[in-house]
């Protein structure tokens, strides 16, 4: 019996007991007082009539005095009859309203219904625990691709935010502390479904409490935490955890592939970020030194980075005894004390000559005045916002509009710790392949990147692109697989034919192949595809349905090969076999 | 002692002795069962019935069975009555009284396994 129907039959007992006596003691008296039928000889009314009589007074509906007019002792009888059921059934009502009402009734069925669902999951699903700005952001883009999510989050009031959404997927959600192992065993954590476990609450302690307990409970999913302190990512790391997002290293990362160049900066930003979502525009870097105000973890991770680059920095803080350290191991590189909201210390740490400035404090109020103070004395400076709560993104966006006005080109950029956060889970989990493609692509050239976004921009045009992986194995591509084991020869143009038209290339570029461990980056047209092999493609969403056709069907495989119909069903492979070995061997018969 | 066992028990114990004081006598003879031994049988396992309700122990839910099976006998025993006497108006024949009667039997039986249920419970607590 579950807890919601033991809680209601506990606390209907008494109701039910006084019903039940009410009842017993008005029938019999109905039964022995005598009465007077319709011609005036003595009647006394059956159990069946008194019971009849009983339920319709008891219910207030009241017939009449069926079947004879009663006598006034029976009527006394029926007056004491009407108060005391009547009065027995207000009593139960009550207790039965007060249950709905009561708050650990309420509780026991919202997770009674949290469990079932979770229970009739039979698709692969996440399991999102924390379901604040990042959470929420994951949510938004695993359904919309059609994944299941299951959320756990401690905050009663953001769980109803879920509700207000208009998500392509049902998303069960429980409110409770997901550093509790119970609540995420009734989330499903040891479902034989679930895939994989996020962890982006605001506590790194929770977050790494849920990573040992998943890794416990469940050894085979991939887990990937929110971290921003170094000791905890460690610790994270130390037990197996797969995936570890530091939003600000990931964001040193970033600014990394823009100092290399724009367009691997581009790649990256087109390639990650959530479909049908905004393309950004390219950013310009130009040569000169660098302004960072704000020397806490963003602003370190920053810095280290700027140094590397060899790019000559001031650096702007508040804090006198993070100077002291500063000055300790420093080289050329000036600190000033300082927030860098005002135009003295601006003009000091050289502003007017500034190529660059990083606005990475964490406060969004001072961020968003260093920026205005600094455009308005050099508005040609190349700005680097950090945004720390996501509602202020209108200000931020306003800002860079403005910027934008009045200098083209755009040379702003603004740093989301919750979207920074869930693309690399993201990534993480739908294209692992792309980071490694992303890991080659920051080795290359900057021609190859400048090739490699043109390449990409005339195959999407204004859209977000599509980036999904296709293996060959029995699985996931049948049909290919099939006819490697033919001993059939099948290329990478092969794949890229459009199974409609088979003249015409559907519009997508193979980024990269993956072959026994060794990575093969941008695969050739005609390279021959072997069982095993792992392929990352980028296109539009209609190009990746259009493959799983070739990948998948036999007959559309042998359309884009130029092969002839060949039947599917057994039966007919059978017929077709038979046919083609007696036709050779009437051939051979008349030579 | 326990008030809640000792109400529980009086009431499963009741159930038994009257649906043994109606059972016992001829089969088919209408005047050796009562009908307001009947009537009474029928509320008190109603309120043994509702007593066992939201025990979750194991024993508590086969004495909640037990108890719904004599309900479910017994009133099918009065609707039988009720069918008998005011629907198709036969009168309790001989036929009538035996199939009331057997049902009624049927529930005895059911309150038996209750009584050695309880019995059982009571042999544990001990330990």
């Amino acid at each position: 019996m579950n807890m919601v129907t033991s809680m209601i039959l506990r606390r209907m007992r008494t109701p039910f007991l006084l019903l039940i006596s009410v009842y017993a003691i008005a029938i019999l008296g109905m039964v022995l007082i005598p009465g007077v039928d319709d011609q005036g000889n003595a009647w006394r009314m059956s159990f069946f009539h008194a019971f009849y009589f009983v339920s319709f007074t008891a219910t207030t509906i009241g017939f009449g005095e069926i079947p004879y007019a009663l006598t006034d002792a029976q009527r006394l009888w029926a007056l004491v009859t009407v108060y005391s059921t009547v009065i027995a059934w207000f009593y139960a009502l009550g207790k039965i309203l007060g249950l709905i009402q009561d708050k650990a009734f309420k509780q026991a069925v919202t997770q009674h219904r949290f469990k079932r669902d979770i229970q009739k999951l039979h698709q692969p699903f996440y399991l999102i625990c924390g379901f604040g700005e990042t959470g929420n952001a994951m949510v938004n883009s695993l359904t919309e691709e059609h994944y299941r999510t299951v959320v756990v989050e401690y905050d009663e009031e953001n769980l109803n935010r879920l509700n207000l959404n208009e998500l392509k997927e049902y998303v069960p959600s429980i409110a409770g502390d997901a550093s509790e192992p119970h609540i995420l065993e009734l989330a499903g954590i040891r479902h034989p479904m679930c895939q994989g476990v996020i962890a982006v609450t605001a506590s790194d302690e929770t977050n790494l409490k849920i990573a040992i307990t998943s890794k416990l409970l469940h050894p085979d999913i991939k887990v990937a935490c929110r971290s921003e302190f170094k000791d905890i990512e460690e610790n994270m790391l130390s037990f197996g955890t797969d995936q570890v997002v530091n939003p600000y290293e990931t964001f040193a990362e970033i600014f990394g592939m823009l100092t290399h160049s724009t367009s691997l900066h581009l790649i990256n930003d087109w390639l990650t970020g959530a479909p049908n979502t905004r393309l950004s525009d390219p950013v310009y870097l130009t040569e000169g030194p660098w302004i960072l105000c704000g020397y806490g973890r963003f602003g370190r991770e920053l810095y280290k980075h700027l140094q590397s680059k060899n790019i000559s920095t001031v650096v702007i803080d508040p804090n006198k005894s993070l100077k002291e350290e500063f000055d300790l191991n420093e080289d050329e590189n000036r600190f000033i004390i300082g927030t860098g909201t005002d135009q003295k210390t601006l003009m000091q740490a050289g502003i007017q000559s500034a190529a660059g400035l990083i606005a990475g404090s964490d406060n969004d109020s001072n961020n968003l005045s260093i920026i205005m103070t600094a455009l308005e004395i050099n508005e040609k400076v190349f700005c680097i916002a950090r945004q720390n709560k996501w509602n202020n993104h209108i200000l931020y966006h306003s800002l860079e509009d403005q910027h934008k006005s009045a200098d083209n080109p755009i040379n702003f950029l603004i740093m989301h710790p919750r979207e920074i956060i869930a693309r690399k889970i993201r990534t993480f989990f739908l294209t692992p392949l792309l980071d490694r493609f992303l890991g080659i692509a920051r080795q290359q050239s900057c021609e190859w990147s400048n090739i490699m976004i043109s390449r990409l921009s005339a195959i999407v045009g204004d859209s977000r692109p599509h980036v999904w992986s296709a293996t060959i194995n029995k699985k996931t591509a049948p049909a290919v697989t099939q006819s490697l084991r033919y001993g059939r020869i099948i290329t990478i143009s092969h794949l890229t034919q459009d199974p409609g038209d088979r003249n015409a290339k559907l519009r997508c570029v193979p980024l990269l192949l993956i072959r026994e461990g060794q990575e093969i980056l941008l695969p050739d047209d005609d390279l021959e595809i072997k069982i095993g092999d792992e392929l990352l493609f980028c296109g539009t969403h209609q190009v990746k349905d259009n493959m799983h056709w070739t990948l998948r069907v036999m007959r559309s495989l042998n359309y884009v090969m130029s092969f002839r119909d060949e039947p599917e069903s057994y039966i007919w492979r059978l017929y077709y076999h038979y046919r083609n070995t007696s036709e050779r061997r009437k051939r051979t018969r008349k030579k | 002692m326990n008030l809640e066992k000792v109400v529980f028990s009086f009431f499963m114990i009741l159930a038994l002795t009257l649906n043994f004081g109606f059972f016992y006598g001829e089969v088919a003879n209408p005047d050796h069962h009562n009908i307001y031994e009947l009537f009474a049988v029928i509320v008190i396992n109603l309120i043994a019935t509702v007593l066992k309700f939201g025990d979750r122990s194991q024993l508590g839910a086969m004495l909640l069975a037990t108890s719904l099976v004599a309900v479910a006998q017994l009133i099918s025993a009065s609707i039988v009555w009720t069918f008998a006497v005011h629907v198709q108006e036969t009168g309790l024949t001989p036929t009538v009284v035996a199939t009331i009667v057997s049902l009624s039997g049927g529930a005895f039986l059911a309150n038996i396994i209750s009584v050695i249920l309880l019995m059982i419970e009571a042999a544990m607590l001990r330990h």
